[in-house]
């Protein structure tokens, strides 16, 4: 399936129709999420309306390390067997990851203010998801730093791979180290400790940012796809021109 | 099989010969990391006010900050040269494995760079005001962690070889591989201040440099080989 795929040509003509679709449906899942959030769902008995902040800030943080995985994923897929499409969707992915884990930095700051009283706490999570931005941030440097781009979609792609390391220290810092940062109410063995209401509107949210994020890599690979087949051209015109 | 053992050993050994002997024909290096570590240590004084207590409650998280900025502008040059030059060129075409190469330059850049920072550590502890009961803790704990940070610092150096404005990109890319050496190394001495056992902390700092130890030279290897092409 993944060499079926691997086909540039064949990537775009099945993503084609793909594309306006998941984008009809995540705006869809966003709106319905964010009214389902923002105006229909319960006040928290503790926390009041500043509980809202979670609608977006748990989506983002989930899709920050999903989005780390798959593109340390797809490094593996690059270098192993090869595919230059596998490197065009890691280098897609990467700018979206970073900027999730901004925003789930950012959303955590400002609920971090009303609920603890401080911006800023140097808890275990906190600090591995920072962490997890310059890992980001590295991939994306290192990819853009080489004369020859080959190796620089290489070196990234093992830089990926290494940084895997951060993401079970994200998901278990809550429950390592106890510090500030509450522990997982969702995902657990003995089902989530939180109430419908919220849980409904919290998978809309998250669906949404999925599928939203998945549009968003279509279209940075189609971009790279095309920008890839203008270099070919000009090499080529070049080639001509110098014989 | 006895022999390819010995031969994998003594090419091991002739590599750090070599190293050692190039390094020491310029002692220019060595004296940039340890007088930067100085320079480092001589800040957090001006910074903070020169307060004995104050002193004392950083002074081991300073040695350990500081032993990690100073070693920062070498590990660029740690594999640089001999890329440059064409030296791993030839000796990545040669039968022996790469690894054992790699292995061999983390050991050397250990024994030339960082033994120096190890033996002085306990002088800037001196000059941080840290208690004495730490000092030898201190000693241990960087001794247990200086070999993950050059095994690091070779992957961080492997990483950008041929890279545009690899020197500013090399610490971007390998302060964050190092927070866990930095989190158990300094949490081994700030056990001994509390009156608790230091073993948990050092152990798990051990256990992080034989897993940097196995891992690093593979991925050395790997990425001087991207880097040179084949």
């Amino acid at each position: 399936m993944f060499d079926w795929l691997a086909n540039p040509n064949r990537f775009k003509k099945s993503t084609n129709k793909l594309e306006p679709l998941l984008m009809v449906i995540s705006l869809l899942f966003i709106i319905f999420g964010l009214y389902f959030s923002l105006f229909d769902s319960p006040k928290d008995y503790q926390q009041g309306d500043a509980v809202r902040i979670m609608y977006v800030h748990v989506p983002s943080a989930w899709l920050a390390s999903f989005l780390y995985l798959s593109l340390a994923v797809s490094s593996i897929f690059y270098l192993v067997w090869k595919h230059p499409l596998a490197d065009l969707i890691s280098s897609s992915i990467a700018p979206i990851g970073a900027l999730f884990s901004i925003l789930t930095l950012i959303t955590g700051s400002l609920w971090g203010k009303p609920m603890w009283g401080t911006w800023w706490v140097w808890d275990a999570r906190l600090t591995s998801m920072l962490i997890l931005f310059f890992f980001y941030l590295g991939f994306i440097l290192l990819h853009n730093a080489f004369e020859r781009k080959i190796d620089g979609s290489k070196s990234a792609s093992v830089l990926a791979i290494i940084g895997l390391i951060n993401l079970p220290i994200i998901k278990f810092s809550v429950d390592w180290w106890h510090t500030l940062h509450q522990p997982s109410s969702i995902l657990k063995f003995d089902g989530p400790s939180i109430d419908n209401q919220m849980l409904i509107p919290l998978s809309f949210m998250i669906i949404g940012f999925g599928l939203f994020s998945l549009y968003l890599i279509i279209i940075n690979v189609k971009t790279k796809l095309i920008e890839k087949k203008c270099e070919a051209l000009i090499l080529k015109l070049n080639l001509k021109e110098i014989l | 099989m006895n022999s390819i053992h010995s031969s994998w050993s003594n090419i091991f050994i002739a590599h750090i010969k070599r190293d050692i002997l190039t390094n020491s024909r310029s002692l220019l290096d060595l004296i940039s990391i340890v007088g930067l570590m100085i320079l480092i240590i001589i800040l957090f004084p001006l910074g903070l006010g020169p307060i004995k207590e104050k002193l004392n409650v950083v002074s081991n998280a300073v040695i350990w900050v500081g032993l990690i900025l100073a070693i920062i502008p070498s590990l660029e040059k740690l594999l640089l040269k001999d890329f440059e030059n064409g030296w791993l060129d030839q000796i990545a075409t040669s039968p022996a494995p790469l690894e054992i190469i790699m292995l061999s330059k983390a050991i050397s850049y250990w024994l030339i760079m960082l033994i120096p920072l190890i033996l002085t550590s306990p002088i800037f502890a001196i000059l941080l005001d840290m208690d004495l009961k730490n000092i030898p803790w201190l000693v241990i704990s960087i001794s247990a962690g200086s070999l993950a940070i050059s095994l690091i610092g070779l992957s961080g150096s492997a990483l950008i070889l041929g890279a545009r404005r690899g020197n500013i990109l090399l610490p971007i890319l390998i302060i964050p591989l190092m927070t866990p050496i930095l989190i158990f190394g300094v949490g081994v001495n700030e056990a001994v201040k509390i009156n608790e056992s230091p073993f948990g902390n050092l152990f798990l700092l051990l256990a992080l440099t034989l897993i940097y130890l196995v891992i690093s030279p593979f991925i050395s290897a790997l990425l001087v080989r991207i880097a040179i092409g084949r």
